[in-house]
Formats: C-alpha cells, structure tokens, sequence
C-alpha cells in the first residue's frame, strides 16, 4: 500500500525499545503530543493544523484519477471551546489506541463512542463526533484507522457470483469461498477488513462487476441468473458504501481487471453514491487513493432514462433540488456529462427507483434494460 | 348601575336602522355572520366566551369589583355539536328591568358614545351570542343576575323575537344566589370545542396576560380546569370619560353631537360638549365658519355644519388629554406575562415599554410593548404576537393587521433573531405583546380583528417595538458575553490542564507552566460578582482578574438602583460615591499579568438584589479585553485619575493573530449532507 511516512524526528531512547510494530504504525500519535508540548513550553496556545474536508478542497489527481484533497488548511486551537475538546479528545484517543496495541484488542468504531463516556469533558456526543476524530487523526498520522486498530461494526457489502476468495477468519482459520457455490441466497458478507492479508482472490469466471443499490435488486438479478448468464460479479453496496466495499470494488477492479458498472436509483443521492465509489468521497478525500475506482461507470437509472423507459416517477422534493443544486458546483461532477445529466433531472422534474423498471415485468431489467445499457456502455 | 341608553345608529348600526322595518333581525344576522363573529361552530363558541367575558371584566372594573370569572364548557346532548356554555362574574349585577333588554335586544349597551376606553363599544355583543344560540338551538338563554340591594337572584330565560328585535320572556324567578352580587349567562348552542390558536383557552390566555387583576377559571367540556390567578390585586385606574375633541371628527359625527346637545346655542355646544375648545376658541371657530354663534345646535343646515367643521379644523386647540385612557403600564405587564408563561420559564423579560399618549383622529391612543425570550418558547417558529386592543385579544386576521405589518417592517436580524430577508415575522424563541389603548379602537372592520394602518399609528408602534427590540439585543450580547466567558473559564480551567498532562504523559515529560498561554487564551480582564445571601446579611463578592499579558490600572465603577445602593457597605471604601446615580468607584492598585483582586458589598439580609442588578464599567482597559464589565460610557463626566488615562492610551499593541480557518467551523458546516462510512 503507498502510504505517506509522518515528518518524523529523532528517536528517544525508549522509543528504540518499542516494539517494531508500535513504533511503526503508532509513533506518528506521538508526535502529536511532542507538537503540542513544545507549543506548551514555547507559551503558545496548542494548536494543530489539518488539511480541510470540504468540497471546496478537493483536488483531481492526475496520477491517481481520483479526487484527493487540495492544501487548503485549517486550524484546531486550544483558543476556542470546540477546538480545545477536539485536541484533548485527540490524546484521549491516542491513549487508548496506544492501550490497545499493548494490550492486542481491536475496538469497533462504536465501542470507541462508548469508551468516551470515560473521558469526562472529552466524551463525544454523539458517534459522528467520534468517527470524524478517528479521520482527522488519519488525516494527521497518515495511517488508516486499522493500523489504530479502529473497525466499523460488519456492515460490509454482500457478494454474488463465481468468484472465489480466500478468508482468514477472526479465530486465524483460512476458509476458502466460492460466492456462487458456497454462500447461501445472502451471498458472501464482506468482513470491515478487505486488505490481501485478510482476503485473498483464489480464482474469478467474471467479465464485470455490477454494483447495485438495492437489495431487491440484487435479488431480481440472481433469481433471473443475470449472473450466470453473463458472467457477472453481483455487488450490493447496501446504500452509501461503506469503506470496504469501496476498497474491494477497488481491488476486484485493479487486481482481476474486471470493469465496474454502477447500478443505482435514479436520484440526486444515487448520484453521490456513484461518486463515492467512482471519485471518492469528501469525507474519505485523504484516502481516496485506496477507495475510489475512477474507471467506474454509471449504468442508471438516468435521468433520460426515466423519459425513455417512461418510467414511473416521483416528483423532486425541494431537498433533492437542493441536493441536484449543490453537485452543480461540486468538483466530482464537473464533468459536460455529469452537468447535462444533472440539469436534465432538474429540468424534468423527476427522480425514480431502479425498481420501478418492474413496470414492464419481472424479466424486463435482465432482458432488455440492462443489455441494452451494458451494449452501449461497451461492456458487453 | 350601568346606565343604559339606545345606542344611535352608525356604520352596522346605521344600516340595521334603516333597514330594520325591511329585513327581520335573523336576516340581518344572517347576512353580517362574519362580521359578528358567528360564521363557524368553533368561532361561534369562541365569540361567545369573548363577549360574555368582555361584558363581565367591563362591568367589574366599572363597579370598582376585582373581576372574578368562571367559564364552563360543556357538552350537550348526544349529537355532539351542541355545547353549553356558561359565564359568570361577580360584577355589580344588572337591575331587574334592563335584563331583557341587555340581553334581548340588538343595539342596546351602555358605552356607544362614551369617549371612553372599554371593550364593549356597540351594544351588540351579547345579545348577538343569543340570537345566534336561539337560531341554531332554539334554546333560550338563562340569565342569574343578583344587586346587593336586593335579597335574590333574578333569574330569566328569554330569547330573541327576531322579527321584532325585541326580547321576549319565557320564566321568571327569583333564587337564593351564594353571593353578593354577579352576573351568569348560560347558553346553548351549536358550537366545536378545540384549542389552540384561536381558541377559549387562547383568549382567556391573552386576557389574563393583560388583565393581571383579573382571576379567571376555564372548566373545558372534559372537566380539565384552568384557572389564572390574578398577579395583582390592584384594579386599573378608571379611566375618565372624555368629550369628544374636534381633531378628526367626521361630519356625520359632528351632526349627531349637534343634534343631541343639550345646549341653548353652538357657541355653548363648542366649549362644552367637545373637549379642547376654549370660550376663546369657540368665539373664533364661529367667527371662522360665518356663523352668528346664538343658533341653537339642532337647527344648523348641512352647509352650516360644514363651515362649522372648516372652522374648527382652522382653530388652534388644546391637544386631546390621555385621561379616558387606561393603559396596563411597564409594572403590569410584566407581571401579567410572568404569571401566564410560568411554565415556559423563559429566559428574559424585557423591561416593558410604554408610550405616551398621542393622538390620532381626535382620540388620544397609546402603545404598550412587552417582549419574552427564550427557556421553552420555541426556537424555530415565527416569533409568537400576541396583539390586544384595550386590552382584549386580537386573535384573528393577523395577516391584515397594522401591529403586525409594524412588527414586519423591522429589520429584527439587526437585533439578534433570524428574519428571511429583513423583513415579516421573525424567527426564534420570542413572544411579543402588543397593546394600544385609544377611547376609539381604529379596527378594519366592525368583527374587531385587526387595527387598521394609519401613519400616527405605526410610528408609535414601531417606536415602541424597536425599543423592546434593544432590549433583546442588549440581553443576547449579554448572553453572547457570558457564553465567551464561561467557554473561556472551561478551557483554561479543565481542558487544557487535561491536555498539557495527557500530552507530557505520552512524551514522558514534565507538564510546562501553563501561565503564559492563559493569559494568551483568554486575554481579557474579568469580573465577576457572586451573591451569597445568609440569615444576617446579602454580601457580593466582585472578583476582578487580569488575564491580560500586561499589568493593568484600572478604574471601577458601579452602578446599582439607588434605593439598593444606599443600603450598601463597601470594602474597600470607594474613591467616591453618588447616592443620586447609585456610583460608586474605586482606583484599583496596579494589577500584574495573572493577578486578581477583589471588592467586597455587604447589604442587611433579605435585600433583593442579585448579580444582574450590579451594572460594572470600567477605565483602563479596552472593550474587546474586558468581560463582566461594559467600558465607560461616552457621555460620563467623570475625571478620570493620570495613570488611567496613561494606560489606556498606550495602545493595545501585541501581535495581531493571523486569521486562519477554524477547522472545526468548517468541517461542522461541511458534513451536513454527506452520508458516508
Ligand atoms: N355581565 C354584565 N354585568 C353588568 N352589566 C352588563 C353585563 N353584560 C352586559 N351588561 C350591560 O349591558 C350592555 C350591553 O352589552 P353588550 O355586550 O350587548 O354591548 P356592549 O358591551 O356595550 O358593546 P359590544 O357590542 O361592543 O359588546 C353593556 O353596555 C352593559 O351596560
Ligand atoms: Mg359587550
């Protein structure tokens, strides 16, 4: 994995002694602490200085292709309330990611939000506090949250279709899966940690991958045995992806040279979805480099979709256009083809569910709908 | 005794008159539903309640009798549109031989010309509710009213000949009654029970707000009892009752004071029967319209009555007095919102504000605000208005309303609260009051719902709204003030020793002295009272601190009510006093970075006073470095000592802090709409 090495100074003697692993992984908490206590003796008011998560912020990576963030800055100061929880919250965190990793445990994002109860003025309140604490200190230590030893509860994508992997469970049992043979109709789960030391791709039969909105999707598709008849690697994103899905259609794509297509509704959300897994997500923007797939296609439903398929539809509510209205002037949708799509939506009116291509029968979407789609994209 | 007379015809009135031998009364009511307040079953009730209320708070206040309410509402019968409605007060009582009419008849009350401020203006009230209870009923109404010259109640059951607008009587009796005197109306009609806006509750709400001497009980038709205590036992004054004075007096108005004075000639009829005109005048005002000045009043053409009225537009006259007015006043107002929203517990009550009197169209008027702010009003609804002409709630029409086009057309943003674009009702946790008092209400139209534009009219309501508006400014600040500095307190007090120890720990390293970067965090100098009130005395406590990286000379002054402040010891004795101002202020010794000093008052126990009450300005320090304290106003006298004037002038220099991005604010305002994990 390329990961950028923390500024680092020269090492103290106790330093020396750690362990490899800490040292590696969990040295750059550390010198956060120094920062702030050379502040501290300087008389200075403690303060840090990170990268901004915006989307005013976000830079297009040529050598990547994918969006990563730009260098605008801003400041965490001891000078003001919010910023001055945040940094004690930050060294609670180190605190606890260093017991951890001297006690061997692992701790789910959840868990995280619970041990703050303990934190006194430092305790979150609410886990989005909690979750956006555990990025910036990514942002701030270049490292990703595994190597705090920081997981999200399972809530993984689930696989369909004959690809076969090979898992290393929690117990350190190895389980070689086929998704189509040996997964029941729920398909294979992916685990929150999809990196080549937990999961392994023995073998694939696959043209592309579809990643799918919706669970009632996925399961129209494997009943008409769309996979089977076309070679194809079923994908539920379950929503807004969560990162390991993203990482795996990431791998799947890089690593199998599979295609990806993007399967959604047809709505100013869905939009934003594919731009998670296509772009990468603002959130997400410092580690975009292992989330985003900038070779990924949006398949649908489109806007001119829904007046070619005359589509039943809902009439946008305000929050969409406003939604429609703000990725006009996002970055990831800066594209002639992404404009007109999105000016389309706003023009009609009009948004529908991936599902309502059901108008036409059950068979219609593996019949026509996606045949025809996947011809023109090329992909079949 | 109220005295009673037919009420000459005007506006509704008028038309009623002339076309009373053409239409029956039914008709006429018909027809004028909405007007009258009837064109609904759940307005109906309500218009009910109100004019029944009405009628008992006039008469109460009238016989100089604390009003005491009681409306019950219940259901009748199973058809479930009927309710039965009963209001009782303990009023003066209404004599035996005025109960039909008062309650029977259309167009007959007590106040039609009395140039005075009352609810009741038209004399049809009452007697509509009647008719509208025997239209949709055919139920008659009951009436109890008991004197004190007389041993029993006199109790009636009457309805409304409709073709004769004339009371007709079903039984009579006379009962034992539990009281002195008092009046109670029962009715039944067809009628919705709900709450909320425009509802009994609302409207008992809103009177009792502003009638804080009143105690009112509601007994809705579930049996759930509400009841508002009076927060005085003081009645208003009685307001006086004024002639009418020539200042926007109509031609039609003028020709009925003509025709029913009862003097020899208009010379006479001018400087007696209108207010304003002096003998002098009235010689003038003749002399101006080319009249004689020995015509007797009911004989003067239509032409003569128009140079008349020429004449007394051209004279210079005494301005209309405020006496026939009886606005509720800072004190009352207060108290009356106090009472009613308890259970809000807001945060703020702004010192009410009352205008003084002026005039508009011949009637003297006034303006009275309160405004309410904060604990459970809610933060993201249009600021509640609640509007009263004298004193009765106004609660429908807002929208075509003049107070409310007033409280609109200000730019409330400026003031603190969230107002789209600058203007119509703003937004946050705000309840406005709104009275205007005049012996003649300019309403739009005869259902009294809404107050008409008029300049005169919106000026004083917008001066007076604006001055409450201040008032919450001043308090946000405040609040905006405290919140700086108890956030300020918290990070250099808890979290950033935290910090510095979790941040030394990690290092192994010892934890640095953390003096220089407070005085860096918070950068002001502070006060602080506390009050500690005991069994033998009230002491407070002053703190004041010096947060600032350089030592300070400061000069202090207090201010407290001068009542208060004469009860006050000092320790240490003050540099001077003003017992007139309620100052005092000390010349404090050089205070170093990070040092603290204090002042000291003692009051005899039990003395009201709390640290609000303080007011703290300070020399010697600038505005952005002092909390706790306002700097020394502009337009203070006052000789300040040499070292102050030195300090203050010896510019706040120190570096100025780069303006970075805080990375907090922007990422608090950047993930609202992203959803990822
Ligand atoms: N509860 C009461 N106690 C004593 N007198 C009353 C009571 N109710 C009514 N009156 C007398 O009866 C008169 C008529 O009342 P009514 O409500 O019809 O007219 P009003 O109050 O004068 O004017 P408005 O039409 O504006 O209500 C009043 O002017 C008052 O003198
Ligand atoms: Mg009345």
């Amino acid at each position: 994995m390329p990961r950028k090495r923390a500024p680092t100074s020269p090492k103290t003697k106790a330093e020396e002694e750690e362990p490899k692993v800490r040292a590696d992984a969990l040295r750059p908490t550390i010198d956060l602490a120094r920062l702030i206590h050379s502040q501290l003796l300087e008389g200075e008011i403690p303060r840090m200085r990170l990268p901004l998560r915006t989307k005013q912020n976000i830079a297009f990576q040529m050598r990547e292709g994918v969006w990563r963030l730009g260098k605008a800055t801003g400041t965490r100061s001891a000078r003001k309330l919010d910023g001055a929880l945040m940094l004690l919250r930050t060294f609670y965190l180190v605190d606890f990611i260093n017991e951890m990793a001297r006690d061997g445990k692992t701790s789910t994002l959840r868990e995280l939000y619970y041990i703050s109860e303990g934190w006194e003025e430092g305790k979150f309140h609410s886990e989005d506090e909690s979750n956006l604490l555990v990025e910036d200190l990514e942002v701030m230590c270049s490292r990703l949250r595994e190597d705090f030893r920081l997981h999200p509860e399972e809530n993984g994508a689930s696989i369909i279709g004959d690809i076969t992997i090979r898992e290393r469970n929690r117990k350190g049992a190895v389980k070689t899966i086929n998704c189509r043979e040996d997964v029941g109709d729920g398909g294979y789960a992916l685990p929150s940690n999809v990196e080549k030391e937990k999961i392994e791709f023995v073998k694939a039969r696959a043209k592309f991958v579809i990643a799918i909105e919706c669970g009632g999707m996925v399961d129209r598709l494997a009943e008409n045995g769309f996979d089977e008849a076309n070679d194809a690697l079923l994908v539920h994103l379950k929503g807004q992806p969560a990162r390991s899905t993203r990482r795996f259609l990431k791998r799947v794509n890089e690593e199998l040279k599979l295609p990806v297509v993007v399967f959604t509704d047809g709505d100013p959300w869905s939009f934003r979805i594919f731009a998670s897994v296509a772009y990468g997500a603002i959130k997400t923007a410092h580690i975009s480099q292992y989330l985003a797939t900038p070779g990924a296609e949006f398949l649908g439903v489109t806007a001119s979709d829904i007046e070619n398929y005359d589509l039943p539809s809902d009439r946008l509510s305000e929050v969409d256009i406003k939604a429609l209205q703000a990725e006009l002037s996002d970055p990831r949708f800066a594209t002639a083809e992404w404009r007109s799509e999105i000016e389309l939506m706003l023009k009609n009116g009009k948004k529908a569910e991936q599902q309502s291509l059901a108008k036409y029968g059950l068979n219609y979407v593996t019949d026509h709908y996606l045949p025809e789609k996947l011809k023109e994209m090329g992909v079949l | 005794m109220p005295r009673t007379l037919v009420a000459p015809a005007r506006s509704i009135a008028e038309q009623l008159a002339s076309k009373q031998r053409e239409i029956s009364v039914a008709e006429f009511f018909e027809r004028n539903r909405q007007i009258l307040g009837f064109d609904n079953p759940q307005r109906s009730l309500l218009t009910t309640v109100k004019e029944a209320v009405d009628n008992g708070l006039d008469a109460s206040e009238e016989a100089g009798i604390l009003p005491d309410l009681r409306v019950e509402i219940s259901k009748e019968g199973e058809s479930g549109d009927r309710l039965r409605v009963a209001v009782e007060d303990r009023g003066p009582g209404i004599v035996r031989r005025e109960i039909p009419n008062v309650f029977g008849r259309l167009l007959y009350g007590s106040r039609f010309h009395s140039n005075r401020q009352a609810r009741g203006q038209q004399g049809i009230g009452i007697s509509a509710a009647v008719l509208y209870a025997g239209l949709t009923t055919a139920r008659p109404a009951r009436i109890t009213s008991k004197i004190a010259e007389e041993e029993g109640a006199r109790v009636l059951e009457l309805i409304l000949d409709t073709q004769k607008n004339l009371p007709r009587i079903l039984s009579e009796e006379v009962q034992l009654w539990d009281r002195e005197h008092g009046t109670r109306i029962e009715l039944v009609l067809k009628a919705k029970y709900v709450r909320g806006r425009q509802s009994p509750l609302e409207y008992l709400r809103g009177t009792a707000i502003v009638n804080p001497h009143a105690r009112i009980v509601l007994v809705e038709p579930d049996g759930t009892k509400i009841t508002f205590e009076r927060a005085t036992s003081e009645l208003p004054p009685i307001s006086k009752e004024t002639l009418p004075h020539p200042y926007g007096l109509e031609l039609g108005e003028l020709g009925y004071l003509l025709k029913a004075s009862k003097r020899e000639n208009i010379r006479e009829m001018l400087s007696r029967d209108l207010a304003g005109v002096s003998v002098r005048a009235s010689r003038e005002v003749v002399g101006a319209a080319g009249l004689k000045g020995s015509e007797a009043p009911a004989s003067l053409s239509g032409e003569a009555q128009e140079k008349l009225l020429a004449g007394l537009r051209g004279v210079e006259l005494v301005a209309p007095s405020a006496e026939g007015l009886s606005p509720i006043g800072p004190l009352l107002i207060k108290r009356g919102l106090r009472n009613v929203l308890g259970d809000v517990r807001p945060d703020f009550f702004a010192p009410p504000v009352s205008r003084p009197p002026k005039v508009r169209g011949g009637f003297p008027f006034l303006v009275e605000v309160g405004l309410v702010y904060g604990g459970g009003l809610p933060a993201d609804q249009p600021l509640q208005l609640l509007r009263f002409a004298n004193r009765v709630p106004l609660l429908f029409q807002q929208g075509a309303c003049a107070i409310t086009s007033a409280v609109g057309s200000i730019d409330w943003r400026r003031y603190g609260l969230d107002q789209k674009g600058g203007n119509g009702l703003p937004t946050g946790p705000c309840l406005l009051l709104v009275h205007v008092a005049s012996t003649k209400i300019p309403f739009t139209s005869e259902a009294k719902e809404a107050l008409a534009e008029d300049e005169d009219l919106d000026r004083e309501l917008t001066l007076a709204i604006q001055a409450a508006a201040r008032h919450l400014k001043t308090h946000l600040s405040r609040v905006g003030r405290r919140q700086f500095a108890s956030d300020k307190f918290a990070i250099i007090q808890k979290i950033l020793p935290r910090l510095a120890e979790k941040a030394s720990r990690l290092i192994d390293q010892p934890v640095p002295d953390l003096a220089p970067v407070i005085t860096k965090i918070m950068d002001v100098v502070t006060l602080e009272p506390t009050v500690v009130a005991d069994a033998s005395s009230v002491r407070v406590t002053v703190e004041i601190t010096n947060y600032t990286a350089r030592p300070r000379v400061l000069e202090v002054f207090l201010e407290i009510d001068p009542t208060t402040f004469a009860l006050a010891e000092y320790a240490p004795t003050p540099e001077g006093i003003d017992r007139g101002l309620g100052r005092a202020w000390w010349t404090l010794d050089k205070l170093a970075s990070n040092a603290r000093t204090r002042i000291e008052l003692g009051f005899p126990a039990r003395t009201d006073v709390e640290a609000n009450d303080l007011d703290f300005y300070v020399a010697g320090v600038d505005e952005a470095h002092l909390l706790g304290a306002d700097p020394l106003p502009g337009d203070w006298d006052v000789r300040l000592p040499r070292a102050i004037i030195e300090a203050a002038e010896a510019a706040e220099s120190g570096p100025i802090e780069e303006e970075e991005v805080d990375y907090d604010a922007a990422e608090a305002s950047a993930h609202v709409s992203e959803d990822e994990s």
